[in-house]
């Protein structure tokens, strides 16, 4: 664990260990939190992992973490890394398995009052018609060129094949498909993982939730985004899968072979990498991006089964049943973009593990729609508590190549969450508070409770007075969808 | 021989111990066993595979035998209770692994990780701490 004397305060939310404080750092590591969090953050080994994440080759700058920071394996979640293209490293664990694992928001034309007699027929028909759970396959099974194809294109394979419009790709990042993704690179057990999991949830922290739009922060952002107060709105939290995984797992047991020959020396394997640079490196981020589309194809598709839940149980009994896309974003993925570092344009692999992208107005890699009011950030909370909208800012690109936190992160083990809190307790604490679940597994309910995660208001506090992103509107959750 | 877990944050430890290398594998697998179902009681073996795997190194060994194994959990929801490690050195494994079909996991294991992985010899013989992505 890294002591209190390591770090000093640089601003009222940041915090910085210097590069002198172990031998093996080549930059310094920041990190913002307030005092509250930073109770958590020095409780394990988040700091240390950070610290870890100064040493790669290549880093620029500085290594970051943002305020929802925790202990993972390797980089921290949280973690924010910048390494120099060509030639600094690219790391498979600093995107995680779970490649792409990112959140959807979906928003409606129907306020809480018009939806309630039916939200309880909607959590129902959104659970059976939204595949979920462990290795769960969907109704979709693709045919070896057709997941070629999902693997290049993302979510446009979709919409092409009629499960979303071309305004939804518009409001994704990347319109859904990153350029560079190579289904070559992809091995064959990753694909057979694949086959039959496009529109599907999964396990895990994953959810489908619906949500009131409780406050708006800044109504002018807000009306432009498309966001109201009162209005039922629809997030979806999930990745690419097996998929993702397997490729994560492929390239980290590839790069474990390589290591010694670019003379790499990493103080934990998990951060195993290679120089971009190299035939290794070249294929994961060609295989990172196809995993990526696999991920932005499964988050259109459940988007369609969303829509159809909606038709089915709210056609004809409301104004308008229809669903509109606000935005799609990553928030575990590596990308080359372009920064200005000390003056300089550069171009940096940017990975962000638990970290949203969050580029200010007049990035040109946002779509029009969003061109003068920055990129919108979505913050999923923990079951049951707040989400929150924000948008990224001129001085997220200044402070934080473009980014920010992605969530409320973790303060309790699941183990502990597991040992004191019961799945089926849990759920009728939320019911009574007007949030209904459906749930297929209880003890993974128990896990993922509110207690065990922190604050999210306070870790957007922080993300908004730092400047690093602007509050847009608070979301809170009427239902709960989980594998 | 055996396994405990562990705390950690965002997802599952596990330390498990081992006279030998045979048995620390085994620990392993049923350390993981135990996270993807707690009661593993109506796990019989009517589910047979055989495991043969070559690594760059006995960490790297261990992180590829567990994946094999979630894996198979995965893929056709099967959980092994038995396994006969027929041979086994720091670099290959060949064993026959027993399990049987399940209808749901309790967790599922995203990924075996290589997060300060360390097998260590003790003077009961050897433990290692394994990190899950859950």
């Amino acid at each position: 664990m890294v002591v209190k004397h390591a770090f000093k305060k640089l601003d009222e939310h940041l915090f910085e260990v210097p590069a002198e404080f172990r031998a093996d750092m080549r930059v310094p590591a920041r990190f913002y939190s307030d005092e509250e969090l930073l109770k958590g953050i020095v409780s394990d080994n988040s700091l240390q992992q950070l610290i870890n994440t100064a040493t790669l080759p290549g880093v620029v700058k500085y290594a970051l973490a943002m305020p929802d920071i925790h202990q993972g394996y390797g980089f921290p979640i949280g973690g924010v890394v910048a390494t120099e293209f060509p030639d600094g490293i690219i790391s498979p664990g600093g995107v995680g398995y779970d490649i792409n694992c990112g959140v959807r928001l979906l928003a409606t034309h129907l306020d809480h009052e018009e939806i309630s007699p039916f939200v309880d027929d909607l959590a129902t028909v959104l659970f059976t018609n939204c595949p979920s759970g462990v290795g769960k396959g969907g109704r979709i099974k693709l045919k070896a060129q057709e997941l070629d194809q999902v693997l290049s294109k993302g979510a446009r394979w979709a919409v092409k094949n009629g499960f979303g419009s071309e305004a939804d790709l518009e409001r994704t990042e990347e319109s859904g498909c990153l350029g560079g993704a190579n289904p070559e690179k992809v091995s064959p057990r990753a694909k057979d993982r694949g086959l039959k999991q496009v529109g599907t949830l999964g396990a895990g922290n994953h959810f489908i939730e619906l949500d009131t739009v409780e406050k708006i922060l800044d109504p002018e952002v807000a009306q432009r985004i498309g966001l109201f107060e009162g209005q039922i709105a629809v997030q979806i939290h999930c990745g690419s899968r097996g998929l993702g995984h397997q490729v994560c797992g492929d390239y980290v047991k590839r790069f474990q072979k390589s290591i010694a020959r670019y003379g790499l020396h990493l103080p934990d394997r998990e951060l195993v990498c290679a120089p971009l640079s190299s035939p290794e490196g070249q294929d994961y981020l060609a295989a990172m991006m196809a995993a990526a589309n696999y991920a932005f194809a499964n988050r259109q598709v459940l988007a369609f089964h969303i829509r159809r839940s909606f038709e089915q149980v709210l056609a004809g009994k409301v104004s308008n049943h229809h669903i509109f896309q606000i935005y799609d974003i990553a928030h575990n993925m590596a990308k080359v973009e372009t920064h200005r570092i000390d003056g300089k344009d550069m171009r940096l692999c940017v990975h962000r593990k638990g970290a949203t992208r969050a580029f200010g107005p007049g990035s040109p890699e946002l779509p029009s729609v969003y061109q003068d009011i920055g990129q919108p950030v979505l913050v999923p909370g923990s079951m049951g508590t707040a989400s929150w909208v924000l948008v990224g800012t001129r001085e997220s690109m200044a402070q934080t190549f473009g980014s920010t936190c992605h969530g409320a992160g973790r303060t309790m083990s699941r183990k502990k969450a597991r040992k004191s809190i019961r799945g089926m307790t849990l759920r009728e604490e939320l019911e009574s508070r007007g949030i209904l679940i459906r749930a297929g597994s209880m003890p993974g309910l128990a896990e993922e409770a509110p207690a065990a995660y922190k604050d999210v208001d306070r870790v957007v506090n922080v993300v908004d007075t730092a400047g690093i992103a602007k509050k847009v509107a608070r979301l809170k959750p009427i239902a709960v969808i989980k594998g | 021989m055996g396994f405990e877990e562990i705390e950690h944050t965002a997802d599952h430890a596990v330390k498990v111990y081992g006279k030998n290398l045979k048995e620390l594998f085994i620990s392993a697998a049923q350390g993981m066993t135990s996270l993807m179902l707690s009661d593993g009681s109506g796990v019989s073996g009517e589910v047979a595979k055989r495991v043969k795997l070559k690594a760059i190194d006995t960490e790297s060994l261990l992180v590829e035998w567990l994946s094999e194994l979630a894996y198979w959990a995965e893929a056709e929801m099967v959980v092994f209770s038995k396994y006969k490690i027929h041979t086994i050195s720091a670099t290959d494994i060949d064993a026959s692994v027993m399990g049987t079909k399940v209808t749901a996991l309790e967790k599922h294991i995203k990924a075996v990780t290589y997060h300060n992985l360390n097998i260590v010899e003790t003077r009961k013989g050897l433990e290692a701490t394994i990190v899950f992505d859950v």
